[in-house]
């Protein structure tokens, strides 16, 4: 028993240490990343660990360069609405394919499946044709319409409706509710920590898209903060602290919206067991 | 009983239960599919079409023979290499990655741990991280004379400093690492919102059978998790078939080729270099065609209802 | 929730409304790309055009150099330019390619500017069968800056790396090496620049006339190749991985030099405490070839019309970049030096410079551009620095250089072959 206990500790002891590295290699290069918001090129370059004091010149350099505010207004806006349309529309078609399956539905899913397959540099060409044909450049619709609904978050709710029990269903329709509200008022409440995760991953892609809004979007009134970023590194004189105030002001919204959707995922435990 | 109305009877039967349920599900599924045809297939078929083609961007025309283009990849030095780095990468990243979400999201599951959320944050962290900072820390991390030489050198583990981004072996072995950085909390999350459906109920009974971490990790988180693991893992192979933002950023495809993937080498065949778009069509339907066998393997393994 | 939804939606399709571009009479879009350079010197353009024609309204747009490029090559594929910008900056090694792949975007201005005064090497980039589409912007004629102190520790000046071939180069180098431990030159590992650099300073290139493709005989290519080699494995030229790091070989001194396009020196002169410490002159040359000269070019860019835009108020509004005061006035704020012979009589110009210890630099650059030979780059010229980065490598790296010269070759006309 005592032989038990010593391993016990050990074990606990390494669980932490392993816990511990891996949370420190993690987190080390956003540190840098907002540290070296607080150095000059020269010290970020040299691999200055340390905050110095050039935050204030970098952040007034980085306003001044660029206009900041209205890229994250666009962000945010563009993001938030992808977000709120993505979860809908994915999360009702993953239920509607894995409660009502047959194999026809299956077969849908199936070949739905290969959409994630196509690489993405190669739908660009004929993706952007088909906007500008539908005189859709330039516009919000044009910047996420394409990413709205995602085999991958579709096979993700589809996957998750496979826990949602089949006795609540019936429970529900007994008590006289439509398919619609079962899926409203039973599902989306008990689904909670995976609407979390599936609404923190979505919001870290939208937020981090690049390659498409920067084709779409070919007014300056329509920059993200990517594109924002991107441009602090298209000179020939480059100055990093500039860059990395932008990373940091890039990055921490995503931060912080991991950390409130977090809570999601801790309460959903309650709404699970019940 | 013959006599019964039939044309009620009829419509009754039309809209049973079961047809009811049925056509309301179509319904829920019709706008995200609708979506996915047309921005997915419809550019698919066109990007197709284009693979049969050659000339100027703006005055394709067909090849003769019709696949050329694909003809053309089997002697295109750069193409194989390209297939060759990626196809390492998929073998040894996605493995370990997974692992290790799957080990880190266990531990955090834990009711009894203490710091849960500081651990899930820190560990989930790196994906809130953008490609330009990420790219930019690693390059200076590993530079010659960065801090990872400085401190393997320090502790004795390196006897002299590797040259990390400049050799064909080291350089694959950043992006690697890179990958397993940026993804792994990524996919824990997924295995941690899965588990929050696992009742905990489950895991008391089986620790009062005796049963430890390893094996409750073998017999019910796993089995449990097994329709999630199967999303992240056929997602993870797709996405580092299709990798793209790693290889740019971090290496420029460098030394020599040695770490350029498929997706970088298409989109410098469009973008980069004189323009060839059938041909770079043409080489998106390779990637499609390892894509759709890999995950045809994965589903045939893992996907049994 | 629902209210939320229903409210996203219709903001939605009102800004989505709202962001539609329309062409005005009298208006002129520019793209460019970075705010310290052309951007700064476009806007310093605009207000002087503006104090003479208020009615012409101009807007210059913050795009990225890459970005511009993806950005015309989906719209020319999509056969819809008319959200492409009047005005355009583009790579000076790009504009061939562009113009030889997308005729239809650029607009022809030949004998609607006058280029007298140009550097012939600096306009070739943007005439493609002797037409031109270009107004050339910045020079990026190659810059020997030297650090003089590292030089004095070795017994020499100035004037000693001045007019020099490579075979001096590096024997100055090697005493430099041996006194300061730090090397002479340093480069960004696989980057094909220092030897793209040598090629054109004897008026070679990775092209023939007719545009194949000149690897495998080509002698000049091969010399500087061997050239690169010796200096790597003599310590003399420090490769280094990527171009923040070769970027931090000069604020952190561990460079003797910047051999490199003149835009550099905005990097070099980026640290205070080393004001003083550096001298300017021009680039060795390759000995054994009758067209070697001290000058190249790297670098550099030309603004290019969207045809379909009002030519006659673009080129009126571009007139600017043949007066003396518009480069003196920006010169200051961005260092962008005019390859517009006309230029070096400014003040600013003339004047010494305090991090060179006096030397009228400027005035010397622009002097060096009018020297500068011309090159060929065609539409295949990224295929190329591409084969031949790979080729570079593998030659360091223990290669055969004729073997690696031939598989460049190859690469290249694959890439031809399509």
């Amino acid at each position: 028993m005592r032989e038990g206990a010593l391993s016990k500790k050990v074990s606990r002891f390494c669980m932490y240490a392993f816990l511990i590295v891996a949370s420190f290699i993690s987190v080390f290069p956003l540190y840098w990343a907002f540290i070296s918001s607080c150095n000059n090129t020269q010290q970020i370059l040299g691999g200055r660990m340390i905050p110095s004091t050039h935050l204030m010149e970098n952040l007034t350099n980085l306003f001044a360069q660029q206009d900041v505010w209205r890229a994250m207004k666009n962000s945010f806006a563009t993001t938030l609405l992808q977000v709120v349309l993505s979860l809908a529309v994915s999360s009702i078609a993953g239920y509607g394919f894995e409660i009502y399956h047959d194999k026809y539905k299956d077969r849908v899913m199936g070949i739905l499946m290969l959409a994630m397959m196509v690489p993405f540099v190669a739908v660009l060409v004929p993706l952007f044709q088909m906007f500008s044909k539908a005189g859709l450049l330039n516009s919000w619709v044009g910047f996420f319409l394409p990413s709205l609904a995602t085999p991958f978050l579709i096979m993700y709710f589809r996957n998750s409706a496979r826990t949602f029990p089949k006795d609540t269903i019936e429970a529900a329709r007994i008590d006289g509710l439509n398919e619609f509200q079962i899926f409203i008022k039973m599902f989306i409440p008990m689904m909670k920590p995976t609407y979390a995760s599936a609404a923190t991953i979505t919001f870290m892609n939208a937020w981090n898209a690049y390659l498409w809004p920067k084709v779409i979007m070919q007014t300056p009134d329509a920059t993200t903060m990517p594109m924002l970023v991107s441009n602090l590194m298209g000179g020939y004189v480059i100055d990093y602290g500039v860059v990395m105030a932008g990373v940091t002001l890039c990055s921490l919204p995503t931060v912080i919206i991991f950390f409130i959707l977090q809570k999601s995922f801790t309460n959903g435990v309650a709404g699970a067991v019940k | 009983m013959t006599n019964a109305t039939p044309a009620p009877k009829k419509k009754h039967r039309f809209w049973s239960m079961e047809r009811k349920q049925s056509a309301a599900g179509w319904a829920f599924l019709t706008p995200a599919t609708l979506m996915i045809f047309v921005f997915s297939f419809y550019p698919m078929v066109q990007a197709f079409l284009t693979s049969l083609k050659r000339g100027l961007p703006t005055a394709l025309t067909y090849c003769d023979p019709l696949w050329r283009n694909y003809q053309r990849m089997l002697s295109d030095k750069v193409f194989v290499q390209s297939v060759s780095n990626t196809l390492t990468y998929l073998i040894i990243q996605v493995p370990i990655m997974l692992v290790l979400a799957v080990i880190f999201a266990t531990l955090l599951n834990n009711k009894d741990l203490k710091f849960r959320g500081l651990f899930r944050t820190c560990i989930f962290l790196p994906c809130a991280t953008g490609l330009v900072a990420y790219s930019m820390i690693f390059r200076t991390l590993f530079t010659y004379d960065g801090m990872v030489n400085a401190v393997l050198t320090n502790i004795g583990i390196l006897s002299e400093p590797i040259n990390w981004l400049n050799d064909p072996f080291y350089a694959k072995f950043v992006i690697i690492v890179g990958l397993v950085w940026r993804w792994t909390g990524y996919n824990m999350i997924f295995y941690l919102s899965g588990m929050q459906s696992i009742d905990y109920s489950i895991y008391e009974a089986a620790r009062i059978d005796g049963a430890n971490q390893f094996r409750q990790l073998i017999n019910i988180t796993i089995p449990l998790l097994k329709p999630i693991i199967l999303v992240t893992a056929i997602m993870s192979t797709n996405g580092t078939l299709q990798l793209f933002d790693e290889s740019v950023n971090l290496t420029r495809g460098g030394p020599a080729n040695m770490t350029i993937t498929m997706s970088h080498y298409i989109y410098n065949t469009m973008f980069t270099k004189n323009p060839n778009f059938g041909y770079a069509a043409a080489m998106s339907f390779v990637i499609l065609i390892m894509v759709a066998v890999l995950s045809a393997i994965q589903t045939k393994v893992g996907d049994k209802r | 929730m629902k209210k939320l939804v229903s409210l996203l939606l219709a903001l939605t399709i009102i800004v989505s409304c709202g962001a539609a571009l329309a062409a005005e009479d009298g208006k002129i879009t520019i793209w460019t790309w970075d705010p310290n350079f052309n951007i700064a010197a476009m806007k310093v353009a605009k207000e002087m055009y503006n104090a003479e024609h208020p009615d012409v309204e101009i807007v210059i747009e913050e795009v990225l150099s890459d970005d511009i490029e993806t950005r015309v090559i989906t719209a020319a594929s999509a056969g819809d330019i008319s959200n492409l910008p009047d005005i355009m900056l583009i790579q000076d090694n790009s504009a061939q390619k562009f113009v030889l792949s997308y005729p239809e975007v650029y607009a022809d201005i030949t004998g609607k500017y006058d280029f007298e005064g140009f550097a012939e090497g600096k306009l070739a980039y943007s005439i493609v069968d002797g037409k031109n589409y270009g107004v050339p912007f910045d020079a990026g004629t190659v810059v020997g800056a030297y650090r003089t102190d590292y030089l004095e520790a070795a017994g020499y000046t100035i004037a000693d790396v001045t007019d020099i071939t490579w075979e001096r180069f590096i024997e100055i180098g090697k005493d430099v090496k041996a006194k300061t431990g730090k090397p002479l030159l340093t480069a960004q590992a696989g980057s094909v620049d220092t030897i793209c650099m040598m090629l054109q300073s004897c008026g070679a290139s990775m092209f023939n006339e007719d545009g194949s493709v000149n690897f495998a005989n080509n002698e000049v290519c091969k010399a500087a190749l061997e050239i690169y080699k010796t200096m790597a494995l003599e310590g003399v030229l420090v490769e280094v991985n990527t171009w923040d790091e070769y970027c931090g070989t000069f604020s952190n001194g561990t460079a003797g030099s910047a051999i490199n396009g003149c835009w550099i020196l905005g990097t070099v002169m980026g640290v205070q405490d080393q004001a003083g410490k550096w001298a300017l002159t021009n680039m060795p040359k390759l000995s054994g070839f009758e067209s070697a000269t001290n000058y190249s070019n790297n670098g550099g860019s030309s603004w290019v019309f969207t045809n379909g835009t009002d030519i006659d108020l673009a080129l009126d509004f571009m007139k600017l970049y043949r007066n003396v005061d518009f480069y003196n006035t920006i010169l200051p704020t961005t260092s962008a030096i005019g390859t517009w012979a006309g230029a070096k009589e400014g003040s600013n110009y003339t004047a010494g410079n305090e991090y060179f210890n006096g030397d009228a630099i400027f005035a010397k650059i622009v002097e060096y551009t009018a020297h500068v030979p011309a090159n060929q780059t065609g539409a295949f010229y990224y295929d190329a620095r591409d084969a031949l980065g790979t080729a570079l490598t593998n030659y360091i790296n223990g290669g055969d250089l004729d073997t690696e010269l031939a598989n460049a070759e190859d690469t290249v006309n694959f890439a031809m072959g399509f």
